[in-house]
């Protein structure tokens, strides 16, 4: 028998159109804390749109959202949202300064005192396994790295909420095992996760909850 | 002509005090024009570059075409707001310095917008989500896009400058071409070359081209590191 979690966020009128055309329509979505969750779909059905606007990356006028009990609008995207949930793109961009200094972007945005961001980016360089990349230049990183480097980048401000946008596309073998590896990790440490993902063995992971994206609709399995 | 450019170069090493006066009051005037158009320069290309909004278009185009104003219709105008009766008059700018330096600004202004504008845009909009994303407020998110575009940003401050110190037109009005106060690189090549005098003229000249050079080389090695990069936190 499953126990319900409590509830992180639930967003209501999740709706998004280009023009005449509509993406999806969905009356409400509910994710509970310390859960994870597969987004699935055919191309093109608006899974990693979803994931942008739950990240404030895309504007929805419309959308209500209760977040840890609080009552808020997505857009614009409150401080509160801001700080309490994280996405990472597909191909994650580094920005041009060091590892070390990527992974650190979150906690200097929020104030962290630089000694307590050392410790910390330290600590999430270990859990990626990238340590020994500290100082090196990011835009020489491979697909892996730079996805191991996103996930330390976005755990490491403790999010309530982890929306990973296809974070196995395009790599393969070793790289591809060490990321898939991760990612119960995250849930472990109490974040919220929903991957929107293709990979079969991401979508097969014990506890995953299944979310699946069809026709405008959001299917829950 | 040879013997116009010997003499230039005469003139040149032999540290004639006018002339070096004439390339200081010009380097002067053009980088304090420039650092005042630089702030809000670089706000706005980086607010149109990121924001939709009703008229942006209109804003783009605006900007676009204030790189082609010619500089001495910006004199004009600025002659008729600071002189005596004008609006500004009371500053008592024309045939100053500070009246320089405000025609600098004004022509620098569109070039350093025009150019951020261009950088930001040319920029992964990832970076922009990315710092979103991990939670940085809009000033941090402004930030770092300029970071990211840091050499496109150099570009537009190196083009800048080579627009307003090689310009004539606003500085020879608004200014004068007084000796020893208001007289620039450009306005002493024209006033000298009427009078044919032209060994001061070529000397100026030198000193323009290598400024140029040198700025531009500036630009070169930056633009080479950021295709080679080294590890930096």
């Amino acid at each position: 028998m499953s126990v319900a979690l409590p509830a992180l966020l639930t967003v209501h009128r999740l709706r998004k159109a280009y023009g005449e055309r509509l993406l999806f329509d969905i009356e409400r979505l509910d994710l509970e804390r310390g859960a994870a969750y597969v987004l699935t779909g055919a191309n093109g059905t608006g899974k990693s749109t979803l994931l942008r606007m739950l990240g404030g990356l895309e504007r929805c006028a419309a959308c209500q959202v209760e977040f840890e009990g609080q009552r808020l609008p997505l857009y614009p995207y409150p401080k509160q949202l801001r700080h309490g949930i994280v996405y990472v793109h597909q191909h994650p961009i580094m920005f041009s300064t060091s590892v070390g200094h990527n992974i650190a972007y979150g906690l200097l945005a929020r104030g962290v005192p630089r000694r307590a961001v050392r410790a910390l980016v330290e600590e999430a360089m270990m859990w990626a396994g990238v340590t020994h990349l500290r100082d090196n230049d990011p835009a020489r990183l491979s697909g892996g790295e730079k996805q191991r480097v996103a996930l330390a980048r976005a755990r490491v401000v403790n999010p309530r909420l982890l929306l990973l946008d296809e974070p196995t596309a395009n790599l393969d073998g070793e790289a591809r095992e060490q990321v898939i590896a991760l990612i119960p990790t995250l849930v472990e440490s109490g974040a919220s996760v929903v991957l929107a993902c293709h990979d079969r063995d991401l979508i097969n992971l014990p506890g995953v909850r299944r979310l699946k994206l069809r026709e405008g609709q959001l299917e829950v399995r | 002509m040879l013997d116009a450019t010997g003499n230039a170069f005469a003139l040149l090493f032999s540290g004639d005090a006018a002339l070096w006066h004439i390339v200081w009051v010009s380097i002067k005037t053009s980088l304090l024009g420039l650092m005042l158009a630089a702030p809000p320069a670089v706000l706005l290309g980086y607010l149109i570059a990121m924001h939709r909004f009703p008229g942006r278009r209109i804003a783009v185009w605006l900007a676009q075409a204030a790189l082609s104003l010619p500089t001495v219709l910006i004199g004009l105008l600025l002659y008729l707001m600071l002189s005596r009766r004008g609006p500004m008059g009371g500053l008592e700018w024309l045939f100053s310095q500070p009246g320089i330096v405000l025609g600098q600004m004004i022509i620098g202004l569109p070039v350093l917008l025009a150019f951020t504008l261009a950088a930001v845009q040319a920029l992964d909009a990832r970076h922009a989500e990315t710092a979103i994303a991990h939670g940085a407020a809009p000033l941090r998110v402004m930030l770092t896009v300029l970071h990211e575009a840091r050499y496109g940003v150099m570009a537009a401050v190196i083009s800048g400058f080579g627009r307003v110190i090689s310009e004539v037109g606003c500085a020879l009005m608004v200014g004068g071409n007084i000796e020893g106060q208001t007289r620039t690189i450009t306005t002493a090549i024209a006033l000298e070359t009427s009078k044919g005098e032209f060994a001061q003229g070529i000397a100026l000249g030198i000193v323009l081209v290598t400024l140029a050079l040198l700025m531009n080389g500036v630009l070169v090695l930056l633009q080479g590191e950021a295709h080679n990069p080294g590890a930096r936190l």
